[in-house]
């Protein structure tokens, strides 16, 4: 694994460089077109998730090269508010800023895998990769 | 940053051609709506041939903005969105279903002309 | 040691091929090779037998290994060819080299065994290593074209693309459908695109889902997306399903379906036989006055 790449999310303009940066690792990866706006999407999500309800936090990218597998790991870290009840925010439309609430169900949907743990007042993490097809 | 919108005869065309940071898209839609206001156009060609990627929140701004331009008694057709857009937008849900849409500039316009009879 | 039985091996190479054809001619009925003319047989064992003599006699003589292993799988012979002849070839080589000396002790034998298998150990190294090299370019060849074939594109006319789906439907096939078609109503220019499912065995409700978000998509990139070759049974599970295909105009055959692609993009089909004919009825009427 390479060393970890980070974004740190404070201002608006932290949403576009998060995503620019994690579709020039994913376009050197070795990711299509199709994937490389995929996984753009996802960071974007995630990045505003981020600005918007936890203020500030971080985007991090590891490059995952093994002999079975090639992908792309992007990690959301804040330590907002939290999430009380995941289930609701994965529901597609569920939105408490007036947004489209596709978001979350969104990445899980780009992504191949999607992990999310979050504790009430401490914060939320959520780790999601793509595999190289 | 602000995104260009230009007037042709009595339509209007806006090519997007940046990466679209949160404030542009709103600054956009503020922008367009005044222009529809100031020309009496009745018709809007929005084409996004050069953008890469569209996610939950320039996809509402670029709805919000159909709809209200519709208010406003003009049309809005959305031009040239690319395979890897349209693929990530029907993954995040998002499936525009009142916006009309066209393969380019130029069939965009006709479109205009035929659904405005003008 | 090495040495003296090399010289003994390539001085009697003539004998040792003979005992060697002898037997790789009886793996013959075994079952690799059964459709295959005798002379094909024959003259590919001939080459194979020198190149592992060309082999021994250079240390590794990669070209030709190289091209023999190559011509084996566009023969589509099977790796066990290539094995087996060298195993037959060990077996003869140490037998015909024992056949020869005089003074034979246990020590003697494991010597010779040891040399012969130093010369044919390199050379199944290489063989193998070709052969599956090769065979895995070819997979991959084959996948590439197995993809434009599980998708395929036709630009009938000027404003109109067919899809023709044959085939079980998974996820995987599902996303390159959806990118092929995309790319492809983009590249021809095609303002409809019939998507022929005529072909497609059971529609279940994630084909069905997989269908719509394709005809979805069509329609976000500014193109019109027609379902054609919705068989009975396929309606019926559509709506015993729940599916809502909504706004997606379907049709039961590609004919239908492409009439309302020629009305959507303004044209229609008129026979000029008849047309003709009108024209000659026309001549015809005002000769006879
Ligand atoms: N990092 C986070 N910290 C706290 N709450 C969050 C976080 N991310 C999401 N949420 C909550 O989950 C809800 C759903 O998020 P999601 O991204 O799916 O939709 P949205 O942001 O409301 O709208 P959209 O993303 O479509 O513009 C949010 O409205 C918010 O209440
Ligand atoms: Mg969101």
């Amino acid at each position: 694994m390479k060393p970890q790449s980070c974004v740190n999310i404070k201002k608006e303009w932290d949403i576009v460089g998060a995503r620019q940066l994690g579709r020039e690792i994913a376009k050197k990866i070795g990711f299509g077109i199709v994937d490389q706006a995929r996984i753009a999407t996802a960071i974007s999500e995630l990045a505003r998730n981020i600005y918007l309800y936890a203020e500030q936090g971080q985007i991090c990218f590891d490059v995952i090269d093994t002999m079975e597998h090639k992908g792309i790991c992007v990690t959301a870290n804040d330590s907002g508010p939290g999430i009380s009840d995941i289930g609701q925010v994965m529901q597609d439309g569920y939105t408490t800023s007036g947004g489209l609430g596709a978001g979350l169900p969104g990445v899980k949907r780009l992504m191949d895998e999607f992990d999310l743990k979050s504790v009430e007042n401490k914060g939320t993490q959520i780790k999601t990769t793509k595999w190289v097809r | 940053m602000r995104i260009p919108i230009l007037k042709l005869h009595h339509y209007l065309l806006v090519s997007i051609q940046t990466e679209i940071d949160d404030h542009t898209a709103i600054q956009f839609q503020e922008d367009l709506l005044s222009k529809i206001h100031k020309s009496g156009s009745s018709g809007v060609v929005i084409d996004l041939t050069s953008v890469e990627m569209i996610d939950s929140f320039i996809a509402k701004v670029l709805g919000d903005v159909v709809t209200m331009s519709d208010l406003m008694g003009a049309k809005v057709v959305l031009t040239g969105i690319q395979p890897a857009v349209a693929i990530t937008l029907i993954d995040l849900g998002i499936h525009m279903k009142n916006v009309p849409t066209a393969l380019n500039l130029e069939q965009g316009l006709t479109k205009l002309h035929q659904e405005l009879g003008e | 040691m090495d040495q003296q039985f090399k010289r003994i091996a390539i001085e009697h190479s003539d004998a040792i091929v003979q005992r060697w054809l002898e037997e790789i001619n009886s793996l013959k009925e075994g079952n690799y090779t059964a459709s295959i003319s005798d002379e094909l047989f024959e003259s590919t064992n001939r080459e194979f037998v020198n190149v592992i003599f060309t082999s021994i006699k250079n240390q590794g003589s990669t070209a030709a290994v190289e091209e023999f292993s190559e011509k084996i799988i566009n023969l589509g012979w099977p790796l066990s060819y290539i094995t087996d002849g060298l195993q037959v070839f060990r077996r003869e080589t140490v037998d015909y080299i024992l056949s020869q000396s005089d003074k034979v002790d246990s020590d003697f034998i494991s010597n010779v065994l040891k040399s012969v298998d130093l010369w044919v150990e390199p050379l199944i190294r290489q063989l193998v290593n070709e052969y599956s090299g090769s065979w895995e370019h070819i997979l991959s060849l084959q996948r590439v074209a197995l993809q434009e074939l599980s998708a395929p594109l036709i630009p009938v006319m000027d404003k109109i693309t067919i899809m023709p789906l044959v085939g079980t439907i998974d996820t995987e096939r599902a996303k390159l459908i959806m990118e092929n078609l995309l790319e492809g109503a983009i590249k021809h220019n095609s303002e409809v695109v019939l998507m022929d499912i005529t072909g497609v065995p059971v529609v279940d409700t994630m084909v069905a889902h997989h269908i719509i978000q394709a005809a979805e998509a069509v329609r976000l990139i500014g193109s019109t997306c027609i379902l054609v070759g919705i068989r009975p049974e396929i309606a019926q599970t559509i709506v015993n399903l729940g599916i809502d295909l909504g706004k997606f105009p379907t049709k039961s055959s590609l004919r239908k379906g492409f009439k309302t692609a020629l009305e959507i993009t303004n044209r229609k089909v008129i026979d000029l036989k008849s047309q003709e004919e009108d024209a000659e009825n026309l001549m015809g009427s005002l000769d006879g006055e």
